[in-house]
């Protein structure tokens, strides 16, 4: 009598194993979504160098299977060199500094609809009264499911 | 010398039988009159098998009749009916002795040995599974490790140690420091547990390690799955309960001094203990110390995040490390009554990979590979001071167990400061500081009447949680938490018997503010922008209360054991997944706490079929938990200023798997095993619906061949193992994880005993090759896993121990 209880305990788990499994494969969004500043158009370059008081328009390229959701510019100072960006160039940098008043832009903006395809395009004036120097600047993008990309590029503020 | 006074007494006990054999005749003629069946009697001496002295207090069972054994160790059972009956004989201290006895219309008499624990423990004859004790009336599916598969296995922290015990899996930390998972869950919700009381550090942190001594530990029980009922919450996933160190025989003092070295990371360590006993009386002691170098990766470049580090001969920069443990325990020991006192500390020290801590790849100014030895920033130090009391108090059908503890958890973090965000540079290099300090009183009563067995306990446990330095994770908070149980083992038949159980937990926890120590700007509702100290953390109290339960089964036919259980789980949410609400630097992103949470609660099917004949055993054990609200801490599509919001949510999840171990004695002295692990995880609703949960341990497979040959003198009983993994590719992950590819690892061991001082025991000799083919391999739940280091290349390491 326990055997045959036990028996069918062990089918209940085996057949629920492979339900679970096999109910939930369906359409799971596992592809990251891509970012690139590497074509034409695409803001800031590797190395490029920017001007106070200036405004530009950055621009990066993004795409995701599914659809892209939000992104992020961060643009931070790198006076102590703590990290090389991704990008093939290798940028020559000035001598190792102190921070006295860097520039720090942090934001971030949805995307509606969520498309597949998306060019971010975002102006930012670099104010007067801020430190020159190398700095980083980071995009990052999410897309609907909550895969992250990232792309950093060395950059350099100048008079 | 002993004979004339057993004879003596005999006699004594003799006349009084037959005096009472008489009345009792006389009883039953007269009041039951048709009922003419004999009663006889079960009488004999308990007494120790080495020493040969009688044992008092002694437990003595007959099936549902008990008694205790007097001052010259005597004991009597009257009014047996004839019949085939089970003894048992308990006594702290003691191995259990159960045995078969037929009464047939005559007087019983049985003398007994009892052997000590400490002795029988070290004659058993090890193989990994074939090991297992047949705990047939233990309901709840459970593991018991000992002492020499502790040695025989011995890696360089606890987890990595069990390992290879299917089911388990270490998340590790470097080479020197892991935390427990058990099928596919950690952090809080696995419990470990010492000497009755639970083990508090922060284990909701990645890197975290168990501050355990290895060394001074005896033997381990695993829960694999629910384990509520008897530990609480947080035990919602299993519990590593490591038992109390084992009792010595009377008048004896031993001791033990191991030395391990290692190539990999050319580790050094020292471990030496001592443990005596006078009648009474007993004492124990160990130290141990271990110091390493950083370990090295069969990798000369680490690629992370399109960012390629080269690495200096292999060495993954910045992992070394040093341990320093101190125990010492002491108490007394009565036929009744056992309290024992320990003492311990915990000390360690070790780097993390320096180019990609806590996700940020950074570049600095120390020279990390001007030597292999020294901790640069970032490292951790931890200290871990335990103080536990342990009072067993054996009465009659009473077994009553009462523990204590203190503890205090203190960890830092250091790093090398840098601004980020809005955050200026800070001024020192303590990124956190944890300062934990735990309270603990566990009472529990086992009782035996009849068939029953019950068992009644209350646990409380007080923690207080400060923290400093820059980096916020986790606010202060203070938490009390207060649970009672109550749960029955019945035995219907000598092969069916049942369990079950309910408990009541309450807790209440207070988290205190925090506001960042620089200042953000911020938009008001006005338009202007202001900086603000923000908030992260507010001052809150929660309360939560809960019922746990267990209902199981077990069924036991000749080499069959069968057991099925079914069990209500809970954890109290913790004060990060409440209130956090920060930049996790460690992490690089921000996480959110959610005030809403509820007691984490999960329902699980535990089964267990166990085989075991002379020559061949086998375990299966499948599971299925379903978990109404499974925190989770969820990758949102929001950014935070620059960073990706991980919120904590709850999700209903459905998750079953199981562990199949196999042993086959193929032919004398040599054994096969093979230990199958799998487990798979749904997320059933919400945004990730149909995803896994995070660190979810890949289809893995364990081979291990092992051989002994029987030799005398000089050399004795040398032994070969070797392991064999198969771990398959885990593509079954959830944001931001990434596929782990499957792979091979092969493991060799050899041991030895060197006969080099006559009447002595032998000098234990252990030479160990880990990833004997230095395959290139990255562990999924490994703590490097995310910043793509591969495990430790080969290692070489030769062991030595020296007992007294």
């Amino acid at each position: 009598m326990m055997k045959n209880q036990f028996k069918y305990a062990i089918l209940l788990l085996l057949s629920s194993l492979v339900f679970i499994s096999s109910c939930s494969e369906d359409d799971k969004d596992e592809e990251k979504p891509t970012i690139t500043v590497d074509y034409t158009d695409g803001f800031p370059q590797a190395c490029q160098e920017l001007q106070r008081g200036s405004t530009y328009t950055f621009k990066a390229s993004t795409s995701d299977n599914l659809g892209l959701a939000s992104y992020s510019i961060d643009i931070h100072n790198n006076f102590d060199h703590h990290t090389h960006d991704d990008q093939e160039e290798v940028c020559e940098m000035s001598p190792d500094k102190d921070a006295i008043n860097p520039f720090i832009y942090l934001d971030n903006f949805s995307i509606s609809e969520s498309p597949t395809d998306y060019e971010l395009s975002e102006d930012i004036t670099i104010p007067t009264d801020i430190d020159t120097g190398d700095y980083h600047c980071s995009i990052s993008i999410i897309d609907v499911t909550g895969w992250q990309s990232q792309t950093t590029i060395d950059i350099k503020i100048i008079d | 010398m002993k004979k004339t006074n057993l004879h003596k007494n005999k006699n004594i006990i003799r006349n009084i039988l037959i005096n009472r054999f008489a009345f009792t005749m006389l009883f039953i003629f007269i009041v039951c009159g048709v009922k003419a069946q004999v009663e006889s009697n079960v009488f004999g001496k308990i007494y120790d098998k080495n020493s040969l002295e009688p044992l008092s207090y002694a437990e003595v069972s007959l099936n549902n009749k008990h008694t205790i054994t007097n001052e010259e160790g005597f004991f009597l059972i009257e009014h047996v009916l004839s019949g085939k009956y089970e003894l048992s004989i308990n006594l702290l201290g003691y191995e259990a002795y159960v045995k078969t006895v037929i009464v047939e219309d005559k007087d019983v008499e049985l003398n007994i040995p009892l052997t000590l624990s400490t002795q029988s423990i070290s004659e058993v004859e090890v193989h990994e599974n074939l090991l297992e004790h047949f705990h047939e009336e233990d309901v709840i599916v459970s593991k018991e490790i000992t002492k020499e598969y502790l040695t025989e296995n011995r890696e360089n922290s606890l987890m990595q140690t069990l390992k290879k015990v299917p089911g388990l899996n270490a998340m590790s930390i470097g080479s020197g420091q892991s935390k427990p998972i058990i099928r596919g869950l950690g952090f809080n919700r696995i419990s470990v547990v010492q000497n009755g009381v639970k083990h508090g550090g922060q284990e909701w942190g990645r890197d975290h390690g168990l501050e355990i001594d290895q060394y001074n530990i005896n033997e381990v029980k695993i829960i694999k799955g629910a384990g509520s009922l008897l530990y609480g919450s947080d035990a919602i996933g299993g519990v590593i309960d490591i038992q109390p160190n084992t009792i010595q025989k009377v008048n004896s003092f031993s001791g033990d001094v191991n030395l391990l070295a290692e190539t990999n990371n050319n580790l050094f360590g020292v471990s030496a203990g001592v443990q005596a006993r006078k009648q009474k009386w007993f004492y124990g002691a160990r130290f141990t110390y271990r110091d390493y170098a950083d370990y090295k990766v069969p990798t000369d470049q680490i690629n992370y995040d399109s960012y390629i580090f080269y690495l200096d001969d292999n060495n993954l920069r910045n992992t070394a490390g040093r341990e320093v443990d101190g125990a010492f325990n002491f108490g007394v020991i009565t036929e009744k009554y056992k309290n024992e006192t320990s003492i311990s500390n915990v000390n360690s020290k070790g780097g993390f990979f320096a180019n990609a801590h806590g996700l940020e790849v950074r570049t600095s100014q120390i020279d990390y590979d001007s030597s292999n030895r020294d901790i640069d920033l970032p490292y951790y130090t931890v200290n871990h001071f335990k103080i536990l009391n342990n009072t067993t108090i054996n009465k009659k059908k009473h077994n009553i167990h009462v523990n204590l503890g203190y503890q205090n958890n203190y960890r830092e973090e250091f790093s090398e400061p840098s601004a980020h965000g809005y955050m200026p540079k800070p001024s020192s290099s303590q990124e956190r500081l944890f300062n934990k300090n735990i309270i603990t009183a566990n009472f529990d009563d086992h009782i035996k009447f009849d068939k029953h067995e019950l068992t009644i306990g209350l646990s409380n446990e007080f923690q207080q949680n400060k923290i400093g330095g820059w980096g916020f994770l986790i606010p202060e908070y203070q938490r009390y938490t207060v649970g009672a149980f109550a749960y029955d083992k019945y035995k219907l038949t000598k092969k069916l018997y049942f369990l079950a159980g309910l408990r009541y937990d309450y807790g209440i926890l207070h988290t205190e503010e925090y506001n960042d120590w620089f200042s953000t700007p911020v938009e008001n509702s006005l338009g202007v922008t202001e900086d603000v100290f923000e908030q992260r953390s507010v001052d809150k109290v929660y309360q939560f209360n809960n019922y746990s339960g267990s209902i199981g089964i077990g069924y036991t036919k000749k080499t069959m054991d069968y057991k099925l259980n079914i069990s209500k789980s809970f954890r109290m949410p913790l004060a990060n997944e409440l209130a956090a609400d920060g930049v996790n630097y460690h992490m690089f992103r921000f996480e959110k706490g959610n005030s809403e949470l509820d007691a984490e609660q999960a329902f699980q099917l535990d089964v267990e079929i166990r085989h075991e004949q002379e020559r061949f055993n086998f375990i299966l054990s499948p599971f299925i938990t379903y978990f109404t609200n499974y925190i989770y801490l969820n990758p949102t599509s929001n950014f935070y200023e620059s960073l990706q919001v991980f919120e904590y949510t709850q999700r209903k999840v459905l998750r079953a798997g199981g562990e199949v171990s196999l042993g086959i004695e193929v032919f004398k002295n040599m054994h096969f095993t093979n230990s199958f692990e799998y487990v798979l995880s749904r997320q059933l609703n919400g945004d990730k619906k149909g995803f896994t949960i995070p660190f979810s341990p890949p289809l893995s497979n364990v081979f291990t061949l092992d051989y002994t040959i029987n030799t005398k003198g000089v050399v004795s009983n040398p032994k070969f193992i070797i392991d064999y993994r198969i771990t398959a590719k885990q593509n079954d992950v959830v944001p931001p994880e990434e596929y782990t590819d499957g792979y091979q690892l092969v493991n060799f061991s050899f041991l030895v005993g060197i006969d080099v001082f006559k009447k002595k025991p032998p000098l234990e000799l252990r030479f160990k090759i880990n990833n004997l083919l230095n395959t290139k391999y990255y562990d999924h739940t490994s703590y490097y896993r995310l910043v793509d280091v591969p495990e430790p290349g080969i290692n070489f390491s030769t062991s030595m121990t020296i007992k007294f």
